[in-house]
């Protein structure tokens, strides 16, 4: 009866754990995730309201301040044609962060979709699909984006869209996986019981268990789309130049390494930072969803 | 019988494909349910009596379970083979079902509200506050109280019992003809089940509901059904009016069963247990899935199940219900209390020489 009990809160974290207060507890549950907190907060308040406090300088040219170092006038320094870098950093968090939103957003309502038809129906429909995942997972993620990104030409729109493209197929393993155990569940029978279609039971009983942990895996895959979105700009496949994209920023801040350290540092820290804050809110967050791990967490501070 | 009952079951053979091989879960089951009339299903774990109704509901787990033959009238009509699209506007309008965990039968991250409404939605246009309002109405009648602010509450938050008169409130809703409970009150604790119990059999009986009971549990049966079906291994067994099963028990089956029940004024005397264990179920059943363990078992108990056939000179309460068991060598009055054959020289049937293979325990 216990267990049963715990499994049944797992399912559903307590009312009392949201909101603010829920924030809270999570932030004091671990100093892990009140960094990961921190980071995402002040990246998001970097691209909602950095632009707006610092200017639209971002591409601001000033030759006569070219690789300049940090200093009160330029915080973090001036890259080679004597643009701000704050600025410009400031700038490429929300290019960063709507990447990443894109993706995610593309990339889980696809695959849940698909995975919860391969669940639901199972039979030849989820073996076809399943198998056209793995065609996915044979190749590696990062590879098969850059050589979709390059086939569909450079730019961060199909960057966006390749990255997506590999991604969705994790959505698609996990949602399957979660509705091939939600369908043996005894409230799906009871809701066939009481005559509901198949269509009712997805979108009441399925979609609604699925989501808690796929919007977990979306802020985890996050801070990984941010990445391969710089990885691929540096590599000349995203971004272009002027764009203030971090990637971009640090291709071409490479030959400028021996003579302007911040040229590279800021923009690589920036985004080291971000990818960090982004993965540590997807593993505090997925620890957290687990009542045992948070009893575990709670006991510890008490 | 066959043509006023509400439920008619007839020959029922459900089979499940495993890659054990097949697996014989319901071997012919032939049972009656009349309007408004409340019947018990007894037996235990394993005898087929929850895919009974699973069966009825047409929610066998595909792919592996299967209706091998047989009929399920309903009202008349044969539900296998109806379209789905039938059965569905059936479920939970005519025929609907309690579980037996509350625990894992409401939805962990769906409020209470929702969940209730969700049965009307299904089957009528309703609109939100006008459900609403009917799913309040729906708790308040099996006394939970303060219905409207339970609405938006979660399962995690109601106690066993409160959870499981959310079920049978949900179960009502459409007012059905029939109700399938399958050990409503297995998973409750003592105390409230016997209120459970209560709401459940009070509530049919004033919508006019019937209700198939099932359970293992004999002293519930006792209290609140009509006429019991006793089932063993995929077979009705025996069936009768509740005072006459009791009374006057013909199959051995059934003797063994209520030797083991605890009789409060038979304190101090020693429980009988039956002996031996329920057959597998992946065997064939070959003569009476029963005559391993039975102490009355006669040779043609080896090789052929004796078909479901009236018995006995009439009924102990003048009901006028058949009394049916399925035995070649009933048990009479005077055998019962002492729960053996007393008739001079007789020795249970040893098995033939292919069936003394087959079954490792032999002759008992």
């Amino acid at each position: 009866m216990m267990e049963e009990a715990v499994v049944s809160a797992a399912a559903a974290p307590p009312k009392a754990a949201s909101g603010w207060r829920g924030v809270w507890a999570f932030v004091r549950a671990s100093w892990l995730n009140a960094l990961a907190v921190a980071i995402v907060t002040i990246v998001v308040l970097m691209a909602l309201v950095g632009p707006l406090l610092l200017g639209n300088k971002a591409n601001a040219a000033d030759f006569s301040a070219i690789l300049q170092g940090p200093s009160a006038s330029h915080w973090l320094g001036t890259d080679n044609v004597g643009r701000d870098l704050l600025a410009r950093i400031v700038a490429g968090a929300r290019i960063s962060l709507a990447s990443a939103a894109l993706i995610v957003l593309l990339a889980a309502p696809f695959g849940c979709a698909l995975g919860i038809l391969a669940g639901m129906v199972g039979g030849w429909v989820d073996e076809v699909l399943m198998r056209f995942t793995d065609l996915f997972f044979a190749f590696p993620a990062f590879v098969l984006a850059a050589a979709i990104a390059a086939t569909l030409g450079p730019s961060l729109e199909h960057t966006i869209l390749a990255v997506a493209i590999v991604y969705w197929p994790w959505y698609a393993r996990l949602a399957r996986s979660q509705v091939l155990t939600l369908r043996e569940r005894e409230f799906v029978l009871a809701a066939r019981v009481s005559g509901s279609s198949t269509g009712g039971i997805v979108v009441r009983h399925m979609v609604r268990n699925v989501l808690p942990i796929v919007a977990i895996q979306m802020s985890a895959d996050a801070g990984n789309a941010i990445l391969s979105i710089s990885a691929l700009s540096f590599l000349g496949l995203g971004a272009q130049p002027p764009t203030p994209e971090w990637g971009t920023m640090m291709a071409g801040a490479q030959d400028y390494l021996q003579t302007a350290w911040w040229f590279l540092t800021f923009p690589g820290l920036t985004l080291t930072f971000t990818v960090l804050g982004f993965n540590l809110l997807g593993d505090g967050l997925r620890d957290w969803i687990d009542p045992r791990l948070r009893g575990v967490l709670r006991g510890g501070r008490v | 019988m066959t043509g006023e009952a509400l439920l008619s079951v007839r020959d029922l053979v459900v089979r499940f494909d495993t890659p054990q091989g097949e697996v014989h879960a319901v071997n012919g089951v032939s049972l009656d349910v009349g309007a408004g009339e409340t019947v018990g299903l007894v037996g235990e774990s394993g005898s087929g009596k929850s895919v009974t109704s699973l069966a009825v509901m047409g929610l066998l787990p595909a792919p592996a379970g299967r209706v091998a033959s047989g009929q399920i009238l309903f009202d008349g009509t044969d539900l296998i083979g109806s379209p789905e699209r039938d059965l569905r506007r059936l479920r939970g309008k005519d025929i609907s079902m309690v579980f037996q965990d509350p625990m894992s039968s409401l939805n962990p991250v769906i409020t209470i509200g929702e969940q209730v409404t969700e049965i009307l939605r299904a089957h009528e246009q309703v609109g939100k506050a006008d459900a609403r309002a009917r799913a309040a109405d729906l708790l308040r009648q099996v006394g939970i109280p303060n219905a409207e602010d339970q609405l938006v509450r979660f399962p995690h938050q109601f106690s066993g019992g409160m959870r499981q008169r959310v079920m049978i409130a949900m179960a009502l809703a459409l007012h059905p003809r029939l109700l399938i409970a399958d050990e409503p009150t297995t998973a409750l604790d003592v105390t409230i089940q016997a209120q459970v119990l209560e709401l459940l059999v009070g509530l049919t009986r004033d919508l006019g509901t019937a209700l198939l009971l099932i359970s293992h549990d004999l002293g519930i049966m006792a209290r609140v059904a009509r006429r019991i079906a006793v089932m063993y291994a995929g077979f009705v067994m025996e069936t009768a009016s509740t005072v006459e099963l009791f009374a006057n028990p013909r199959h051995p089956y059934t003797v063994g069963l209520l030797n083991s029940v605890p009789a409060i004024d038979d304190r101090g005397k020693a429980l009988r247990p039956i002996e031996g264990a329920p057959p597998d179920l992946e065997e064939p059943p070959v003569g009476c899935p029963f005559a391993p363990r039975c102490a009355w078992r006669v040779s043609s108990c080896w090789t052929e199940m004796p078909p479901l056939r009236p018995i006995g000179e009439g009924t102990a309460d003048g009901s006028g219900l058949e009394h049916e068991a399925a035995c070649h060598n009933p048990v009479t009055a005077e055998e019962v209390r002492g729960a053996a054959p007393l008739r001079p020289g007789f020795v249970p049937a040893p098995p033939p020489a292919a069936a003394a293979t087959a079954s490792p325990e032999g002759p008992a």
